[in-house]
């Protein structure tokens, strides 16, 4: 359990705090692709060396890197989009998992891969998590600056000598460490949550980027934990407990908060009245005022 | 334009090809500019004109041609460019203040790991100060008026240290009060020795907002003081015809 708790807190702080670069490059379904296509990943891992958390860790690596560049290759050279080109490459991926699964040497619980199991956390994933979060807070703190520019103007950063090439495959590779990470807490289907709840969270409530890094870790951190214990007494599976206390929160901020809250913006939708006002008696006022003469005149005629 | 062999030219092309997909959106283009100038860049739809200003912010790589800042050759150059995109291409839900904003105008100066001295500080405070903006220092971006956003990306220009402004149709959607304020904004830039480079389409605004116009319809028509470059014939040129191709001899698709 003491295990099972210090690993949790860590992937929580950890994929919270990178769930904002996610969030905003707006990449949040190419992470839930991601998620998906560690699968076969695992399977194959599971078949070679069994069941060691350093050969999964490295199989679902390799399995996500490659349908997050298998798509881009795909996409550059062929008429299909992108986010088809990575759609359809892991849901393949998912399916050829579920089938290699059945070919591993030692058995597998599927609802494990699935759903996580994070009282089974042993040693050696108490270090991947360590790893994991020490390496990814490490290497977004440094680089926040060139980071924050990529992900306000990718074409701009690129333009002024940024490398965002390697910066953003090494967000993907994070991204992908992060979903590995949290998979003996929530499993495949629901490490998306891990990165992305807390900072949807974070960025309804606040207007400043770092305070929302920091924020969205918090919230992943509270939620890991407070998840993990309701599941222990509750008897509820961790990931689900995690996720959906992640999702009250989120309900909360989509609700109540202060600057964006949906009740907020019932209430004040007057706020810029005087200030739209101007600008619609301005130009605005003027191009409306013409074309509704042009409709008239068409009608006319 | 007089080129005067000896003076530093600010912003110089010689050559210029872009392509899109072995398309070319302005072929051949060579011109030069000053300091001190604000420089309309006008033409028909299609003619190149956001081409041009990507080109020379970087955005784009030519095909053929080069391009030359304060004498450095572009790849080098980039702390001295600034580019302001065009509205719909900015988040503006993105968590950043005004002075957030303005602030990611000094990375470069402040590098990866280094904080802001006081210098540095001081810069960004000169910025809002500049373009009075510093009573909404705090305001998320998205909570300002379409003038005060022009503003707030001009303002980090200034902090950068540009010499050299793009700015994509800036005057498209906003309201007079804005547009007034955004030319003399630009006046400022330019009495203190900025090289500005904007695309526009309102060629009746022409003679107040630009002492240099460059006219584009996939080559380059004329480059020079407005009233002559933007002389009939040479608009008759631009606009007249679906293709330029060199002066005299025009023909129809």
């Amino acid at each position: 359990m003491q295990r099972a708790l210090l690993s949790c807190a860590l992937i929580g702080f950890t994929n919270g705090f990178l769930g904002t670069f996610i969030i905003l490059r707006r990449q949040a379904l190419l992470a839930d692709a991601l998620s998906h296509s560690l699968l076969p990943g695992l399977a194959i891992a599971a078949i070679l060396v069994g069941l060691s958390p350093g050969g999964l860790l490295l199989g679902g690596l390799i399995a996500a890197m490659l349908v997050a560049l298998g798509g881009q290759f795909v996409a550059r050279n062929s008429r299909l989009k992108d986010e088809t080109a990575v759609a359809a490459l892991y849901i393949i991926a998912f399916a050829i998992g579920i089938v290699l699964i059945r070919f591993s040497r030692v058995k597998v619980d599927l609802t494990h891969f699935l759903f996580g199991n994070i009282l089974g956390v042993g040693n050696a994933d108490l270090w991947i998590a360590y790893g994991a979060a020490f390496l990814t807070l490490t290497v977004l703190v440094l680089f926040q600056r060139p980071l924050l520019l990529i992900l306000f103007d990718a074409a701009v950063a690129r333009a002024s000598g940024i490398r965002v090439a390697w910066l953003e495959t090494g967000l993907l590779a994070l991204t992908v460490l992060g979903l590995v990470a949290s998979l003996q807490a929530v499993g495949v289907l629901l490490s998306l949550g891990l990165l992305i709840l807390p900072a949807a969270t974070a960025y309804l409530l606040t207007d400043s980027f770092t305070r929302m890094l920091w924020s969205g870790a918090v919230l992943g951190f509270l939620s890991s934990i407070g998840g993990l214990f309701l599941s222990f007494y509750a008897n509820i599976p961790s990931g689900p407990c995690i996720v959906l206390l992640m999702a009250l929160f989120l309900g909360a901020a989509y609700l109540f908060s202060p600057r964006y809250g949906v009740l907020f913006l019932i209430l004040h939708s007057r706020h810029f009245h005087e200030e739209s006002l101007q600008r619609w008696e301005g130009h605005e006022g003027h191009k409306h005022q013409t074309s509704k003469t042009l409709e008239q005149n068409d009608e006319s005629n | 334009m007089i080129t005067l062999p000896n003076s530093e030219s600010m912003l110089r092309i010689m050559d210029l090809t872009v392509s899109y997909n072995r398309v070319p959106a302005i072929h051949h283009l060579s011109l030069e500019l000053f300091p001190g100038h604000c420089v309309g860049v006008f033409g028909p739809n299609g003619a190149g004109k956001s081409t041009l200003l990507k080109s020379v912010a970087g955005l784009l790589q030519p095909e053929t041609g080069r391009i030359f800042i304060e004498g450095r050759e572009l790849a080098g150059a980039a702390p001295l460019i600034a580019y302001l995109p065009q509205r719909e291409a900015v988040d503006w839900d993105f968590p950043v203040t005004v002075e957030g904003l303005v602030e990611m105008g000094r990375y470069h100066h402040v590098g990866l790991f280094g904080s802001f001295s006081k210098r540095d500080r001081q810069a960004v405070r000169a910025a809002l100060e500049l373009f009075n903006l510093t009573p909404l220092a705090h305001r998320q971006i998205k909570a300002l008026s379409g003038g005060q956003q022009q503003r707030a990306f001009l303002a980090r220009a200034w902090a950068q240290e540009a010499d050299l402004y793009i700015l994509d149709e800036p005057f498209t959607g906003l309201d007079r009060t804005s547009a007034t304020a955004l030319a003399s904004a630009l006046h400022t830039l330019k009495d203190r020795g900025k090289l500005i480079l904007v695309s526009h389409h309102n060629l009746a605004e022409a003679g107040e907002l630009f002492d240099t116009a460059i006219l584009l319809n996939g080559e380059l028509i004329a480059c020079g003081a407005t009233s002559e470059a933007l002389s009939h014939t040479n608009l008759e040129c631009a606009y007249g015809t679906a293709v330029y191709s060199g002066k005299g001899h025009l023909f129809h698709h």
